[in-house]
């Protein structure tokens, strides 16, 4: 029952600082543990359960929480309301993280609510994740001696490189940006009015993006006097940033370490992508819009090919 | 720059690249385009003019249940042309046949 009085608020209190989440704080809050922890082996539960806080939240929490339930205190705590209550709550926090935070978003809320922020490229995510929920969980079922302090900074280092796969590589990468604005504009044209603004975060030639832009689409479009892009054809928000997404991880975020520190420079018929961080130049793909189907009337079809 | 070895970059991609030029560049691209309204258009640029393109057209109209055919194009040369967003199709279908490769195909658009 001890554990489940310390469990309980931190439950909740870790709900609400949902809210972005900061590498430093973490770090440093890490520290403080390490310090901490073999002082007072008895009560160790405590710094840890901070960590989390701090470190975010969601599932591994959650999954804990429930294995102490099932296990140990088993009729202690009804489990429905933990497992329901987040639900909402996390909802809210994805809304507003959007606002400062990548594009990561529109995926990751489906397939995993509490990895909003990562920045990095998701398909190496999940991998490494899910290992480590396994890993970390397993070593603490139905035990209810003392931690060691060897476990629980094994344990923190864990859950930090599960919540920011970045650190994996021991660089610190942040890349903070806004979503696309996109608003239709009548029923055939879309307006990107942030497109300027995007294409100085991530340090491009409009020019560039542009291209890359409307050769992925297929379609045409040209930059107005109010700075926004305007495209032919109707496009949805989350359509023209899985664009950029891709955009990002070709052009800006260097191959090898994913950086995006990095400069595009052009060299006779080809694009280098330098890195400022590992020194890395790769060759990057040429933007080629290729084949275009007319899709006009057909009378300039005939036009055309005759 | 000292262990540019280390790195992924291929020294001699250019070398293929360059040598087969932009048009060819062994790629498989699907693209999608918006046609008026909500209708769009799936093309399929770079397969192999070793095959039939007509015979795969049919094989696809039938599979997908929608309308397709073969343009000519002086660059590009036989493009597959099928309508609406047949890109997972197309992409599926052409691996499960085994006349791409899926690390040959480039799907672009949204
Ligand atoms: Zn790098």
């Amino acid at each position: 029952m001890d554990e489940d009085m310390i469990f309980d608020p931190s439950l909740k209190k870790k709900k609400k600082k949902k809210t972005g989440f900061d590498i430093d704080a973490a770090l440093a809050e890490q520290e403080n543990t390490s310090v901490e922890a073999p002082a007072e082996t008895g009560d160790v539960d405590v710094p840890d359960d901070d960590n989390l806080d701090l470190d975010t939240f969601g599932k591994k929490k959650k999954k804990k929480k429930k294995f102490f339930n099932l296990e140990e205190i088993e009729n202690a705590l009804p489990e429905t309301p933990p497992a329901e209550e987040p639900e909402p709550q996390e909802e809210d926090a994805v809304d507003d993280l959007v606002l400062e935070i990548d594009f990561s978003k529109s995926k990751k809320k489906k397939k995993k609510k509490n990895n909003v922020d990562d920045l990095t490229v998701e398909d190496d995510i999940k991998g490494e994740d899910q290992e480590n929920v396994e890993d970390v969980h397993g070593d603490w079922i139905g035990s209810d001696r003392d931690y060691t302090y060897d476990e629980l900074l094994e344990r923190v280092f864990d859950i930090m490189r599960e919540k920011n796969p970045s650190m994996v590589s021991g660089k610190k990468q942040k890349f903070i940006m806004r979503p696309p604005q996109v608003v239709r504009i009548g029923t055939k044209k879309t307006s990107f009015a942030n497109f300027t603004e995007i294409c100085k975060t991530l340090h491009r030639q409009p020019k560039h993006l542009l291209d890359f832009l409307l050769a992925e689409l297929g379609t045409s479009g040209s930059v107005d006097g109010n700075s926004q892009l305007i495209i032919k054809g109707r496009f949805q928000q989350k359509q023209i940033e899985n664009v950029l997404r891709r955009y990002i991880k070709e052009y800006v975020t260097c191959h090898t370490c994913r950086s995006p520190d990095t400069i595009l420079q052009k060299d006779t018929r080809l694009f280098f992508l330098q890195c400022e961080t590992c020194g890395s130049r790769c060759s990057v793909a040429s933007i080629k819009s290729g084949f275009q189907a007319v899709t006009g009337k057909r009378a300039a079809i005939r036009a055309k090919t005759a | 720059m000292s262990i540019q070895n280390l790195n992924t970059f291929d020294p001699f991609a250019d070398a293929i690249k360059s040598s087969e030029d932009d048009v060819q560049d062994g790629l498989v691209h699907v693209r999608i385009q918006q046609r008026n309204g909500r209708k769009t258009l799936t093309t399929v640029q770079g397969l192999s003019s070793e095959y039939d393109l007509k015979k795969i057209v049919r094989a696809c109209k039938k599979e997908f249940a929608c309308n397709g055919t073969v343009v000519e194009h002086p660059e590009y040369g036989e493009v597959l042309q099928l309508q609406g967003d047949q890109r997972e199709n197309i992409c599926q279908w052409l691996t499960k046949s085994g006349l791409v490769k899926p690390e040959q195909l480039k799907v672009h658009g949204f």
